[in-house]
């Protein structure tokens, strides 16, 4: 047969046979078509399905929302907000007029939302009808009167974490979010991360990966920094700031250090990842000892903790589990993270830079390739145990060093994104809030049992009515 | 060409092997349209190797990353088309092969290489992309589509 000579001889006419196969791509085409169209379907239909599951249907209407506090949380909230459709800003209420009032409102502005500014929340939550919801951020010790007033307004509320600086404040909200009907969600924001979420639902749930856990351990590692300033031509004046409970505008920016304001670094940032123990660990914890006091600040303007270690028992479903938690100001080295370890294998978890690793216990794991084949974990990386020299060679009791595996699940959006976002379905109706004021309570009496811990120099205990409310 | 002839099982396996290339070129630029929302991004982020700079650069720059992501998915629809039809089946190939490159030397499989985006197999310096690539060079290397493909009638049409 001699196909080439045929065809390519020019000059003839096309005949009946170039035609043909001049066209055989035509039926693959038509195959092709047939199976794109066929795949097609069949995802929009799966897509339909899980929308159906997740949604009510209709394109949301807008929800309209009040800001109460906007420093430099607040700030970071709206800015995540605003990449959330379906939200309208109508109201914004701070007491740093000047300054924090002023760039919120700017903001909002250039993004085509006209909000009616205040400074006292009593006038807003007055004048501002129609209002959906409120999302605040203001300082801890405020916490619990602007959420009561809120609630008690009608408004749905997210606070930020901590829920409040006093077991009792804390307490009230509860209270208030039952009797108002109004949904609370408190700021512990890890609880809506996808990356969290994978790891305590399927890795540590459905997958068992790190078998029976044992110890846990965080840390947030600061570096030393002056206290926070501010802009002297903004300053607010004394009896304004005396009238909302601080003494200065320096405690009014340090807020954080002050014994009645809020409750230092083991709250600020411990209480993120104290409550990741809680969360993945299945359990509340049953004692708590601390050691800790302010070693390197200047205790009259540093009143709570520079330093505190604290360490957990947990009553886990698996078995008795010992968590430990670190935070210090002064070195700010290997930052922060969580850390799980089991008879299996290791988790380690953090929300900065989409960190989450894990390690198999070669000694006592199942394989692995499984969950990498699922594209769960990713490829494991070896990390090589070396001698340091010829004679020292290797002892064949040492631990072979565990392999290292990826999360495989990314997470690029702001880190405040999904809670909002949870947040805001559940006032429409859809879903439950992943952290209901029930739980922002538990985390609050384990965290506020440290700062006791440290005080009382031995170790205390939770009942667990002292969860309860 | 002329002193070996190549039998029509020959030439029926270099078309096959055309119109699979097309189809899945085809299909890579079809699920991505379909999908609507879909980006480079996180591929180029990944990158790797010596070029990662210039990668990351361009998914940092929305107008860029859309042109990109524009570019990337009528090519491959275009080059698919070609193939699979034999038109203009040469400048399909290389544009093809070229799309591969890119691909290959923003994430190469290399040695000590570790990317976070799940692959479905194993590869070190030679991954599917690279036999996709090879594939392409012999389908320009040997005109399959003189024998068959819309190229067989352009080419008498020409040349009358
Ligand atoms: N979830 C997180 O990752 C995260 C991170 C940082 C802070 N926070 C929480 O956010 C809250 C705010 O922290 P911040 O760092 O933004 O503090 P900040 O001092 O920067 O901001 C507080 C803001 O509230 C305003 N304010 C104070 N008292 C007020 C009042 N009575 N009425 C109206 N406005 C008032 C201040 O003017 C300021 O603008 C705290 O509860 C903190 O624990 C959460």
């Amino acid at each position: 047969m001699n196909e080439e000579e045929k065809s390519k001889s020019p000059g003839r006419a096309i005949d009946r046979r170039d035609f043909l196969q001049g066209l055989a791509g035509v039926p693959v085409i038509g195959a092709f078509a047939l199976a794109a169209l066929k795949q097609e379907s069949f995802r929009r239909a799966s897509r339909a399905r899980q929308a159906a599951a997740t949604a009510g249907g209709e394109a949301p209407a807008e929800l309209r929302i009040a800001l109460l506090g906007v420093g430099a949380q607040g700030s970071v909230l709206l800015n995540s907000m605003l990449k959330i459709p379906g939200l309208r800003f109508q109201a914004v209420c701070d007491i740093w007029t000047e300054y924090n009032l002023k760039r919120a409102g700017n903001l909002l502005k250039k993004y085509g939302h006209e909000a009616a500014l205040y400074h006292d929340y009593r006038e807003m939550l007055d004048k501002e009808k129609g209002l959906d919801a409120v999302v605040i951020a203001t300082p801890d010790f405020w916490h619990a009167d602007h959420t009561i007033a809120c609630l008690q307004a009608g408004l749905h509320v997210y606070c930020e974490k901590e829920m409040s600086n006093t077991l009792e404040g804390a307490r009230r909200m509860v209270q208030a979010a039952r009797e108002s009907g109004k949904l609370l969600q408190i700021g512990h924001q890890r609880r809506s991360n996808p990356r969290y979420i994978f790891c305590r639902d399927t890795l540590l749930q459905e997958l068992q990966l790190i078998g029976r856990p044992v110890t846990a351990f965080g840390q947030w590692n600061r570096s030393a920094a002056p206290d926070l300033g501010w802009p002297k031509k903004y300053e607010i004046p004394a009896d304004q700031l005396r009238r909302y409970g601080y003494d200065s505008m320096a405690q009014f920016c340090n807020w954080r250090w002050y014994k009645k304001l809020g409750g230092g670094p083991i709250v600020d940032l411990g209480s993120h990842q104290i409550d990741i123990f809680s969360w993945f660990l299945g359990a509340n914890p049953k004692s708590v000892q601390a050691s800790g006091g302010t070693d390197y600040y200047d205790k009259s303007t540093h009143e709570w903790y520079d330093t505190v270690l604290a360490t957990y028992e947990y009553e886990t479903p698996a078995g008795l589990v010992r968590a430990h938690y670190k935070t210090q100001t002064t070195n700010g080295s290997l930052g922060y993270f969580e850390q799980f370890m089991g008879d299996q294998g290791t988790l380690v978890i953090s929300e900065s830079a989409g960190m989450g690793l894990v390690y198999r216990e070669k000694a006592n794991a199942p394989s692995w390739d499984e969950w990498v084949r699922k594209g769960y974990l990713t490829e494991p990386k070896l990390i090589e145990v070396k001698a340091e020299s010829e004679s020292d060679s290797l002892d064949v009791r040492e631990t072979i060093s565990p392999d290292e595996h990826r999360i495989a699940l990314q997470f690029n959006d702001p880190y405040h994104k999904p809670h909002l976002e949870n947040f805001f379905s559940a006032v429409r109706g859809k879903g439950k809030l992943n952290c209901p004021a029930e739980v922002g309570y538990e985390s609050a009496v384990a965290v506020l049992k440290v700062n006791e811990a440290v005080e009382a120099r031995k170790t205390l205990d939770f009942s667990p009515e002292e969860f309860k409310i | 060409m002329n002193e070996t002839r190549l039998s029509t099982f020959q030439w029926t396996t270099l078309v096959t092997l055309r119109m699979l290339v097309g189809w899945h070129f085809l299909y890579e630029g079809v699920a991505k349209l379909l999908k609507g929302n879909w980006s480079a991004y996180g591929f180029l982020m990944e990158s790797k190797w010596i070029f990662a700079e210039y990668f990351h650069a361009l998914a940092g720059n929305a107008t860029v990353l859309s042109v990109v992501n524009t570019m990337n998915i009528w090519g491959l629809i275009l080059i698919g088309l070609g193939l699979i039809m034999g038109l203009f089946t040469r400048i399909a190939a290389g544009g093809g092969i070229l799309l591969i490159l890119l691909y290959y030397v923003c994430n190469p499989p290399f040695v000590g290489l570790f990317y976070s985006i799940p692959m479905e197999g194993h590869y070190l310096f030679v991954n599917k992309n690279l036999v996709e690539l090879g594939a392409l060079l012999v389908l320009i290397a040997i005109p399959s589509q003189q024998v068959a493909g819309l190229d067989r009638i352009l080419y008498k049409l020409i040349k009358k």
